[in-house]
């Protein structure tokens, strides 16, 4: 019976040592586990993003002229929007208002065509609120390298742009520089996107690429706007999007600002890699 | 005369005694009253193993005592170490009250909403102190009971215990199985992620095949508050699992108990002979009395017990937190606890009603009849060799059934989906996100060309995915081809995209199936949640 008691004692002991072991590193633990859950916020923020908001605000959150703006931005994060538009809270509080409670109005000085929905449960869309914490932590890691990047770039100008003429004669075009526009902060495949294949110029199943689609749909009864040739068809549809809109999509949801944002040169380096597409 | 006069009994005893006599009988007398019988020279020769005088004084705190009079004052020697019981019951209440005081301190910290529950236990992870640790042992402790408990039950079943005069004892034992594992089973929805509302759901599908339909939709509409788990379902496995379980089994436990003590514990099966119950009838010369032979053997039973909980729960075994509860997202490979695993394996078997009903209901009423059908006298091995035989058939089934309810066996899936589950599963972390994050080099990425990959981590995961994808072939999907895309995001962030392209064959069309994980530099999940 002695070794009984021996044995009951020692681990009546050895279970108190662990519960101090575990006592001592319980500060050092809690803050582990708050960092690597907010890590996990950010994480599941970024999938909320590409499925709920990359369509408008672009991917990256670069924005779309037209269409939404950047969130990717160095004037949300330094004050200078919020300073604009009188709101008086942290960056993080207004982020987290916008994206619960949509916009109904635009902000003063923009005019974009379309509202922001309410994205909150609690306003009547579709995100819970730790999916709302969670797209609002994401947001706001890009805080540091939105700021970095504004120290450094200096706007260029932009030049001669090509207009919505669309008879005018383009240079000759470079295919690959084309490709690496449509996936640059043009932000093209913010919108034109299929989940299955990619950027939607690419041949997909039964349909072509774009490069037969444009020869054909100039050819077709239905066809409303003024391009004779594939290259005027494709120039077209950048710079007058609603010259033409093919069955089964709306008019007026693709920005017509092309025209005074691209260079006659990075139309026909885009027109060029579109028409390759078969 | 005095308005009051004061009477303090222990001034008289001083008075006639003397000071050190008088205060010497007076703590004696308080500590009889605390022991319920034994003054402090009784309780010396106890913890000394004296011989007990006559009358033996430790019989005493059974007959007036409340914790002892539910032990048997004496064992046969025949009983009284590890065989025949492996004291597996003591151990069963002894799980119970680890399971109350654990389950006590989360409920502090707990509300039973669909709204903050998910946030609450972040909280108890992030900013309760020892709030992981009780997490851990609760969620430890109930597996631990759920094993000892079947334990205790088959090692009922093998001594043959269930036979008379113990059959009522037995039914009481069958309703304490099942109100430990519907307690457990309940608990399972509270932390409100993934795992628990899909693994709950599982269960609770069961309930609304039960035949006739209006039954079986009304059921359901009574376990989950709704026709899906809502606020309504988890508030009322919130009140299973505080209130009404735990009464029942605290109602049952004590009947179980008291019976234990009425029959007293049945002699190995060769002790007696066949037909004989001796239990109550044990001759002086082979008594082992409870005080302190049996009280000493069962506390350094659950002190090491105890150690083994605490310390694996401190340094091992981290209870699973998935992401946060989502109706509409069903994950792949989604599995009932563990100990249901045998009717989600029956279930697979065929009809609903059939299998995940009628048959369980129909175990249920063997085992609770089991010794009113089965009353063949003798409990000797020798003479029971169809229902030893049989129980170990079942055992074995049993464990059949439940891998048959894991994914390994028969869960239609697509293999482009298995092969990128295989790094990215739904479930758990898996490869991906245990990989170090400073080994994912950004690019892209063949898996057939994994011996190429830059780093060793990166090695290994896409030889992994290589070998999932050579599932992916066959004579309907050709040219098929493993694309791990490793982008730099954002700050700390990187963003991987799985992709698996094939041929489709019948169609001669390029299909895909891509999935994409965003891992931070500081997400950590090797700490278990």
């Amino acid at each position: 019976m002695k070794w009984q008691i021996a044995l009951g004692t020692l681990t009546v002991l050895a279970t108190l040592i662990v519960l101090a072991i575990v006592g001592v590193g319980e500060p050092k633990r809690m803050a582990e586990f708050t960092t690597s859950y907010n890590a996990r916020q950010i994480e599941t923020g970024g999938l909320i993003f590409e499925n709920n908001c990359r369509s408008c605000h672009g991917p990256q959150g670069k924005g779309i002229e037209g269409v939404a703006p950047a969130i990717n931005a160095a004037d949300l994060f330094n004050g200078d929007r919020l300073k604009a538009i009188g709101y008086a809270g942290a960056v993080e509080d207004y982020v987290r208002a916008t994206i619960s409670s949509g916009r109904p109005v635009p902000s003063q000085g923009t005019s974009y065509p379309q509202r922001m929905p309410t994205w909150a449960q609690r306003f009547g869309g579709p995100l819970r609120d730790d999916q709302i914490d969670s797209l609002v932590a994401y947001v706001m890691n890009w805080q540091d390298r939105a700021l970095q990047e504004a120290a450094k770039v200096t706007p260029t100008p932009l030049g001669e742009v090509v207009g919505t003429d669309i008879t005018i004669p383009l240079p000759a075009g470079n295919a690959d520089q084309g490709k690496a526009l449509t996936e640059s902060n043009l932000g093209c495949v913010g919108c034109h996107i299929l989940a299955a294949t990619g950027p939607a110029w690419l041949p997909s199943g039964d349909t072509p690429g774009i490069g037969d689609r444009a020869a054909s749909h100039i050819g077709q009864a239905d066809y409303t706007g003024q391009a004779t040739t594939p290259e005027q068809y494709l120039l077209e549809s950048i710079v007058s999007p609603d010259a033409h809109v093919v069955e089964g999509y709306a008019a007026g949801i693709m920005p017509a600002n092309y025209g005074a944002r691209i260079t006659p040169q990075e139309a026909a380096d885009m027109i060029a890699y579109l028409l390759s597409l078969r | 005369m005095a308005l009051f006069r004061v009477h303090i009994p222990i001034l008289d005893e001083v008075k006639s005694k003397g000071l050190k006599p008088a205060l010497r009988d007076k703590v004696d007398d308080i500590f009889t009253r605390v022991t319920a019988g034994l003054n402090m020279r009784d309780v010396r020769g106890v913890l000394r193993d004296d011989l007990p005088g006559r009358p033996n004084p430790r019989l005493k705190p059974h007959a007036e005592g409340f914790w002892l009079h539910m032990k048997p004052t004496y064992y046969h020697n025949l009983v009284d170490g590890l065989y025949p019981t492996f004291r597996l019951g003591w151990l069963s209440v002894y799980a119970f009250a680890f399971e109350i005081i654990t389950g006590v301190y989360l409920m502090i910290y707990y509300t039973p909403s669909p709204l903050v529950a998910y946030e609450n236990m972040l909280d108890i992870l992030s900013n309760v102190p020892f709030g992981r640790l009780m997490r851990d042992m609760h969620k430890l402790g109930a597996e631990v009971m759920v094993i000892v408990v079947a334990l205790h039950m088959l090692r009922t079943f093998i001594t043959g215990s269930y036979k008379f005069p113990r059959q009522f004892t037995w039914a009481t034992g069958v309703i304490l199985l099942g109100v430990t594992l519907i307690l457990s089973f309940s608990g399972y929805l509270l932390p409100w992620d993934q795992l628990s509302l899909w693994a709950v759901t599982i269960g609770a599908s069961m309930a609304e095949a039960a035949p006739p339909e209006v039954v079986g939709t009304n059921l359901n509409l009574l376990v989950r508050g709704a026709p899906e788990f809502g606020a309504g379902g988890l508030l009322r496995f919130y009140l299973l699992h505080i209130i009404a379980l735990p009464l029942a089994g605290i109602l049952a436990l004590g009947v179980h108990y008291y019976k234990v003590i009425l029959h007293g514990h049945s002699l190995p099966p060769g002790a007696e002979n066949a037909g004989e119950d001796t239990a109550r009838k044990v001759p002086m010369n082979v008594r082992t009395y409870f005080m302190p032979t049996i009280l000493t053997r069962e506390l350094w039973y659950v002190s090491v017990f105890t150690f083994l909980l605490v310390a694996y729960s401190a340094f091992v075994f981290h209870a699973p937190l998935e992401p946060h509860a989502d109706p509409l997202v069903t994950p792949l490979h989604i599995t009932s606890p563990w100990y249901f695993l045998w009717l989600q394996g029956m279930l697979k078997l065929g009809d609903k009603v059939l299998w995940g009903v009628i048959l369980p209901t129909v175990i249920i009423g063997l085992l609770v009849s089991l010794p009113y059908l089965e009353v063949g006298p003798s409990r000797r091995y020798g003479d029971r060799r169809l229902g030893l035989s049989a129980g170990l058939l079942s055992v074995i089934v049993l464990a059949a059934l439940s891998y048959m309810g894991t994914p390994h066996y028969a869960v239609p899936t697509s293999p482009d989906q298995e092969a990128v589950a295989s790094l990215l599963p739904q479930t758990q972390p898996g490869p991906l996100r245990l990989a170090p994050w400073g080994q994912l080099v950004l690019g892209s990425y063949q898996a057939a060309e994994w011996q190429q990959a830059p780093t060793p981590a990166m090695r290994e995961l896409l030889h992994t995915f290589d070998d999932e994808i050579n599932q992916v072939q066959s004579s309907e999907r050709q040219n098929v081809e493993g694309i791990m895309v490793v982008e730099d995001w954002q700050t700390d962030l990187k963003k991987v995209t799985l992709r698996v392209v094939w041929t489709d064959m019948t169609t001669n069309q390029p299909n895909e199936f891509s999935q994409t994980a965003f891992l931070h530099r500081s997400s950590d999940y090797g700490q278990g949640e």
